[in-house]
Parts: structure tokens; C-alpha cells; sequence
């Protein structure tokens, strides 16, 4: 038992860290600026984020699929059924969270730490810097969110992932799998290691944040 | 440092908030804007700051249209104290010029002499008071020693005592070459320290 639900476990964490990690890098980074700046396509950007957020996992799954499928345009690089894909299709799903809720928790503060930075003498990078630093509690929790997203999908990694057994079989799919076979105990033994996982995370956040305050 | 407006107009939701065809703030003076609220003083220093853009015209800068950046430094009306110790906010723009530690620790020791600033260094700035705050802000704008001092209403909140010592600290700093661009609604306080008053009235410059 304990053979088969390790890799899976360590799957997800690898699988969910890494899209979440490069979801907030380049979601912060897009939204930092973003906030600051006001121009005329801005109110669309962030309607069509807004959308993408409530975006269906199936439907990213699907695109995504379809992308990387033999006749799709990433088809040649063979992703489709590896972590890769699975990372891919989590990263897109997970980015238009970060960068909206980035947007919308800054948008006020970043322009007054923006002003006062750069009336003391501060360059771009040293303003992003300084936004980032004072707004470091809430971009965690945003980051904790994107995290939640991430570990608890099942409908675009089974998609692109297609849980195979020891290769792609990550936490969610393998609860979706057992339960549709009709062991509910391994299914709830993973979800109870789920659970777990989430609280430990949360756990971690509250604890930094209570240091830093 | 001088600074010279040329034709800068401003407009926000269709009030012209600012319309002043030419003005030349002399290097070396103390300049002090009066106004009601609303007439375009903020306005007017975000622009030579350059945290605000006109619309029309531009600002010379010892006849050039661009300064580096380190030749300004501001006090906003609303001060931002960065979620760290008074200390730290207050060497903040030094450490953004990359100025030494034996430097840094000779002008902390210089400017906070003129307010009590003490038992307040390792304070979270967070957690200081109205006055508290314009006091950081305004040694943090003035430790830089920067050619042109832009400062608005920089001692709103602060009481009798701590007014005389940044008005102090403000007359030394014109001592030392700095312009100073200051924005106040007291009126006495206009006469003790300004070497020109100027009057903003319906975003123009109505009396100097």
C-alpha cells in the first residue's frame, strides 16, 4: 500500500509546487507593474483574468490536450502523459488566480509605495522590490490559494496526465479512480493525506506571518 | 537647484486642477504655496518630482529638461512609513544611493538631533502617531541632502515644539544649497521660513 500512494503523494506535492511556483513568478511579476500603470486596454485585461479564474479545469485540460497532442502545436516535444503536461496545464490555471487577486489586494498600495520610493530615489526594480516586500502577507496568502487550486484539481491533470499508474497518478486522480473501482478506503486515506498536506501548508503560512507581524 | 515651469497645464475628470504658464523657482530660496484645498498645490509638486505628468508643458531643471533622480527628494502629504523600524526608514533613500555605512551613520546622528528621535529608532514605523510619522518622513526626505527638497505640508500633525525644530531643520537645510518647495496652510509659518510666498488660486499662480 504504502509503495503505491508514496509516489503519488510525492507526485502531486512535485507536480503542485512547481506549477504554483511558476504560476506566482510570473503572475506577481506580471501584476506588480500592472498595478501601478493605468492604460486603456487595462479594464479588459483584467475582465478576461477575471473570467479565466472561474475557468473550468476540464476546458484548460482540454486546450491543453489539445496543444500538445501529435497534431497539436507543442506536439513534437512529446508531453502529453507526463508531469510536464501536467505542470503546464496547472501553471495556466493557477496564474490568472495569482495575477488577479495580486491586482485587486495592490492596486491602492502599490501606487502610494511606488510614489514614496521613487521620491527617495528608488529605480524600477527597487520599487518592485519594496511593493512586494510591504504587500508580503498578502501576496502569501494569494500564493497559499493558487496552492489550494492546484493540489485539489483532478479534472486537467487526468486529462492531459491521464493517470497512469507510477508515471502521472497524482492524489486527486487516484481518490477519482478508487472511488469509481469502489475502494473507498485507499480513496479516503489519500484524502484524509490531502487534508494533511493543506493544513501543514496553512499551518506554515500562519506561522510566518506571525513572526513577520 | 532651479526650477523652471513652463506652460504646464493639469486636468483630472475635466477640472483644470492646474494652469501655469511660466514660473522660475530660483536655486537657493525658499518657496512656500498657499492655496485652498484642491487648487493644484500636490499637483504642482507630484509634477516637479516627477511622480505626476502634466499634460501640456514641461519642468527645466537648471535649464535642463530631465535631473537624475538622486538631485530630488519629497515629502508627500500622506506619507508612506515602510513596515520596518523607524531606523530603517529613515536611511531608506541612502541606501537606494548606495551611500556607506560610516556616512549613513554620520547623518543619522546629524539629523535626528533635531527631533527626539531616540527611544523611537527601533519602533515599527507602523505604529507611530500622526506627528511621529512627519517627523520619520521628513528626516528621511532631509538626510538625503538632495539639491531640490520638495515638502508638502510637512508639518501638519506635528506639535509647537516639533514645528520649530522642522522649520529649523528645513532653514538649515536652504543653508547647506538646497532649494526648498514647501506647501503649507499656516500662514505665519509661510512668514517665518519662506523667502517667497506664492499663491495658488484656480490652479494658477496668483500672487508671489
Amino acid at each position: 500500500m504504502a509503495s503505491e500512494i508514496l509516489p503519488v503523494i510525492f507526485l502531486s506535492l512535485i507536480v503542485s509546487f512547481t506549477s504554483t511556483f511558476i504560476a506566482s513568478v510570473i503572475g506577481i511579476s506580471a501584476a506588480v507593474p500592472f498595478s501601478i500603470k493605468n492604460f486603456k486596454l487595462k479594464k479588459y485585461i483584467l475582465r478576461i483574468n477575471e473570467v479565466l479564474m472561474s475557468m473550468p479545469p476540464v476546458l484548460m485540460g482540454l486546450i491543453v490536450y489539445v496543444v500538445l497532442s501529435k497534431e497539436g502545436s507543442l506536439g513534437n516535444y512529446n508531453l502529453l502523459f507526463t508531469p510536464f503536461a501536467m505542470i503546464i496545464a496547472q501553471t495556466l490555471l493557477v496564474m490568472p488566480i495569482v495575477f488577479t487577486l495580486t491586482v485587486s489586494s495592490l492596486s491602492k498600495v502599490s501606487v502610494e509605495i511606488m510614489k514614496n520610493c521613487k521620491v527617495l530615489g528608488a529605480g524600477r526594480f527597487e520599487i518592485f522590490i519594496s511593493i512586494i516586500n510591504e504587500c508580503r502577507m498578502q501576496i502569501l496568502s494569494i500564493i497559499t490559494t493558487g496552492f489550494g487550486r492546484a493540489i485539489s484539481e483532478v479534472g486537467a491533470v487526468m486529462m492531459v496526465g491521464g493517470n497512469i499508474k507510477g508515471h502521472t497518478r497524482v492524489m486527486t486522480t487516484f481518490i477519482a479512480f478508487e472511488t469509481g473501482k469502489g475502494n473507498f478506503r485507499e480513496a479516503f486515506i489519500i484524502g484524509g493525506i490531502l487534508l494533511f498536506i493543506s493544513l501543514i501548508v496553512n499551518t506554515l503560512i500562519h506561522c510566518f506571518k506571525g513572526e513577520a507581524e | 537647484m532651479s526650477v523652471r515651469i513652463c506652460n504646464i497645464q493639469k486636468t483630472y475628470n475635466s477640472k483644470r486642477v492646474l494652469d501655469i504658464e511660466n514660473y522660475h523657482f530660483k536655486e537657493n530660496y525658499i518657496y512656500v504655496i498657499r492655496g485652498k484645498n484642491g487648487e493644484g498645490k500636490s499637483t504642482l509638486l507630484n509634477i516637479i518630482a516627477g511622480i505626476e505628468k502634466p499634460d501640456y508643458g514641461e519642468v527645466l531643471y537648471d535649464f535642463k529638461t530631465d535631473c537624475l533622480r538622486y538631485d530630488i527628494s519629497m515629502m508627500l502629504q500622506k506619507p508612506y512609513l515602510f513596515n520596518t523600524t523607524v531606523y530603517e526608514n529613515i536611511i531608506m533613500g541612502l541606501k537606494y544611493r548606495k551611500i556607506n555605512k560610516n556616512e549613513i551613520d554620520k547623518r543619522l546622528k546629524r539629523y535626528c538631533s533635531y527631533f527626539k528621535m531616540g527611544e523611537l529608532m527601533n519602533k515599527n514605523a507602523k505604529k507611530l502617531s500622526g506627528g511621529e510619522s512627519q517627523r520619520v518622513a521628513l528626516l528621511r526626505s532631509a538626510i538625503l541632502e538632495s539639491k531640490l527638497m520638495l515638502l508638502d505640508e510637512p508639518t501638519s500633525s506635528m506639535d509647537y515644539e516639533n514645528t520649530l525644530m522642522a522649520e529649523k531643520l528645513i532653514l538649515d537645510m536652504k543653508n547647506k544649497g538646497s532649494t526648498i518647495i514647501m506647501v503649507t496652510h499656516d500662514m505665519s509659518q509661510a512668514k517665518r521660513i519662506g523667502d517667497k510666498i506664492i499663491l495658488l488660486e484656480d490652479g494658477r499662480i496668483n500672487y508671489d
